[in-house]
């Protein structure tokens, strides 16, 4: 028989960083939000088989008046949904705690000296209502923070599309006006605009339906790619640390009455 | 997941007589999504593209349809059928966007099995049916080349197995090329991509398949990154640029002779550490041939023909250690202990055929290619296996699988003729008369 033998693994943090303000009470965005994520998990074991080498660890941390671990431990991915608990809403926007909380957890140690690229999703419907310029210098500052791949998700029109594309990091081009938030992404494009990558800018996720699919392509798609590398098209080397994958295009059917508009 | 075609919906393509209807999405990958469909009353697999896909490589079209009418090389192949694009009526009704398409394919077969669940250690194998799935790998890219194609991107991904019998499927055929007329975008995928194709140094072919061959076979065989030693460790993030350095600048193969800066390390990479030693001597050439000087100089990889004759005489070579039931690949002529409980072995009976020597070893084989020197390394037509007595444990027989009437001369000096399905046992057996030629047993 094939010896039993273990199998090299690098370990990959997976954390999602949620606005728990009480505006997420607005509107259904909260219970939106608990959905889409408990539907991922399940989607996220299928990427952990896949990515045998790759040992996928996932945390949650909410921020209302101040940023608090859901779930702190860092929990390897299918034995989080047997635990998974629903986030409710009520309070401030403590993002710039988050941000140190998350600097905190992404320094050497308590992080592993070797690992995957972690990826962190930022999902927030408002501004933030404490210092988070100094919160961001300090999550920054971090080589793993800098090393991370960072999504951001804004849910509504009211998030703050700036600090979100700080969290991201600069936009490529910088020809980006704050309205065009969410384009390029592939199946949204407008003819004629120029083709980039999804992720590099905050997705605007105005519904349910919109937010599930954005949550669902950071922990499945993007998960797989930081775990490892994937096939690449195209003459050039890609020109990050983790070239984003595409984004399946939306089939959205007008007359679903589901789809609950923010 | 948001679904490119809706479950229940029908399409109507042109230039096909049937319509399809979409039965349900069995998943998505970087390009698009795999479905289920019924076509013609019977089901099987459609890919559909994503339109970013499509823009990003705008000849996928005319690959798709040049590899459609070459056929598949061989039976190991999930080869795309029929090119489908939808009619104006179904783009229209399912909201497609212009110059949408995607392929029909047979469906895996559910014993097929995916290569990573192997390297995760979730499946149950032997090292015989891995050797054999290696073999049948070599084999469809000998019948890939041959056939003036190069498949591009090969990688765990796109590979299944069988483990009950080492037959593998090959899934995503559409990168596939005539080899040097690049009418693709795609490069690979880095770790199993030739160094000179991942620095941009050259577009992907038949000699970088070559090396992304030889990357498959070590991972397989040892479940390990054939790059991923000590110089692994000092990378803290793997990432793109460190993989780049790995797998690209500076590709040190972890058991080359002459650079020993990136062996394994016994707590990081304990994997290849025990099962590298398992093989001979001659099939571990090959990779130190491909993985080590092959990784810059692509003129001197193994050829697939290498490789199928060094994994045949590896399965030849194949015992049972006496003492704990572990395969055994001992060298002919040498004593050798068992890699796994350390006994050591004793040496094996032979069958010594007039092109070769194979173990007399529960589940070994004789094949054509051990009569005659043209016949081609096959495995899928044994004329004769070592198997168990039905109901007298320990005894073990010949059994001829042909359909012609062999000779068996017994250490008794008898002749009894051993028709086909019928099986001689090995403690009587001196020498065999089959229909290709004479086989003695060697004790």
């Amino acid at each position: 028989m094939f010896p039993d033998v273990r199998l090299s693994r690098r370990p990959l943090h997976f954390i999602f960083l949620c606005d728990c303000s009480g505006s997420m009470r607005a509107g259904g965005k909260m219970p939106s939000l608990n959905q889409a994520i408990r539907q991922s998990l399940p989607e996220m074991v299928q990427v952990s088989l896949q990515n045998p080498e790759a040992q996928i660890l996932v945390r949650v941390l909410r921020f209302a008046d101040q940023a608090l671990w859901h779930l702190g431990t860092p929990t390897p991915v299918d034995q989080v949904l047997p635990q998974w608990r629903d986030l409710e809403a009520g309070g401030l926007t403590a993002m710039g705690d988050a941000f140190r909380e998350l600097a905190a957890v992404l320094r050497t140690p308590p992080m592993e000296q070797r690992a995957l690229p972690p990826v962190l999703v930022l999902i927030s419907d408002g501004a933030p209502t404490d210092d988070v310029s100094e919160g961001l210098r300090t999550l920054m500052a971090e080589p793993w923070a800098a090393k991370a791949v960072r999504l951001a998700i804004a849910i509504g029109h009211d998030a703050d599309l700036e600090v979100l594309q700080q969290f991201i990091g600069s936009e490529p081009g910088a020809g980006g006006e704050r309205g065009s938030a969410g384009q390029g992404l592939d199946g949204d494009r407008r003819p004629g605009t120029p083709a980039e990558r999804p992720g590099r800018r905050p997705l605007q996720a105005n519904d349910s339906i919109t937010l599930a699919r954005y949550i669902q392509w950071a922990s499945t798609a993007v998960l797989g790619a930081a775990s490892q590398p994937r096939s690449q098209v195209g003459g050039a080397a890609p020109d990050t640390n983790v070239p984003l994958p595409d984004l399946p295009p939306t089939v959205l059917d007008p007359s679903d009455a589901s789809q609950v508009v923010w | 997941m948001p679904s490119l075609l809706p479950e229940g919906a029908t399409l109507r393509c042109t230039g096909s007589g049937s319509a399809i209807r979409v039965v349900r999405c069995l998943g998505g990958g970087g390009q698009g999504q795999v479905f289920e469909v019924a076509f013609a009353g019977e089901a099987m697999a459609v890919k559909w593209y994503y339109p970013s896909c499509l823009r990003r490589d705008p000849q996928l079209r005319d690959r798709l349809a040049a590899c459609i009418s070459a056929t598949a090389p061989n039976a190991a192949f999930l080869w795309p059928i029929l090119l489908l694009e939808p009619d104006e009526e179904s783009r229209g009704r399912l909201s497609m966007t212009e110059g949408s398409f995607g392929y029909l394919m047979k469906l895996r077969p559910p014993q097929f099995q995916p290569a990573v669940a192997h390297i995760a250690g979730r499946l149950s194998i032997s090292l015989q049916q891995i050797l054999r799935a290696c073999f049948h790998l070599a084999e469809a890219f000998h019948a890939l080349h041959s056939k003036g194609l190069c498949y591009k991107d090969i990688s765990l991904g796109n590979l299944f197995l069988d483990p009950a019998n080492g037959a593998i499927l090959i899934c995503d055929n559409d990168n596939v090329d005539v080899d040097g007329s690049d009418l693709g975008a795609v490069r690979g995928t880095a770790g199993f991509m030739a160094p000179e194709v991942l620095l941009g140094q050259s577009r992907p072919g038949s000699s970088s398949d070559l090396f992304s061959l030889a990357v498959l076979l070590f991972r397989l065989l040892t479940r390990h990154d054939p790059f991923l030693g000590r110089l692994e460790l000092a990378i803290r993030c793997l990432d793109e640029p460190a993989r780049r350095r790995l797998y690209g600048e500076d590709p040190v193969f972890i058991f080359a002779a002459d650079d020993a800066r990136n062996r394994p390390d016994p707590a990081a990479h304990p994997a290849p550490l025990l099962t590298w030693p398992i093989y001979p001597p001659s099939l571990r050439a090959l990779f130190e041939q491909t993985l080590a000087a092959g990784a810059r100089d692509p003129a001197g990889r193994a050829f697939t023909g290498q490789w199928l004759q060094a994994l045949s005489a590896c399965l030849d070579q194949r015992g049972l250690c006496p003492h704990c039931g572990q395969e055994v690949f001992p060298e002919p002529g040498q004593r050798s202990r068992c890699w796994a409980c350390g006994a050591e072995l004793p040496r094996f009976a032979r069958f010594l055929t007039p092109e070769g020597a194979v173990l007399a070893q529960p589940g070994n084989a004789l094949h054509h290619h051990h009569f005659d020197r043209l016949a081609g390394e096959r495995l899928d037509q044994p004329i004769g296996r070592v198997e168990a007595h039905p109901r007298r444990a320990g005894v073990f027989g010949l059994t001829n699988l042909s359909a012609h009437t062999w000779q068996a001369e017994l250490s008794s000096g008898e002749r009894v003729p051993i028709p086909p399905g019928r099986s001689c046992s090995l403690d009587a057996l001196a020498r065999l008369h089959t229909h290709l030629g004479s086989v003695a047993l060697a004790t």
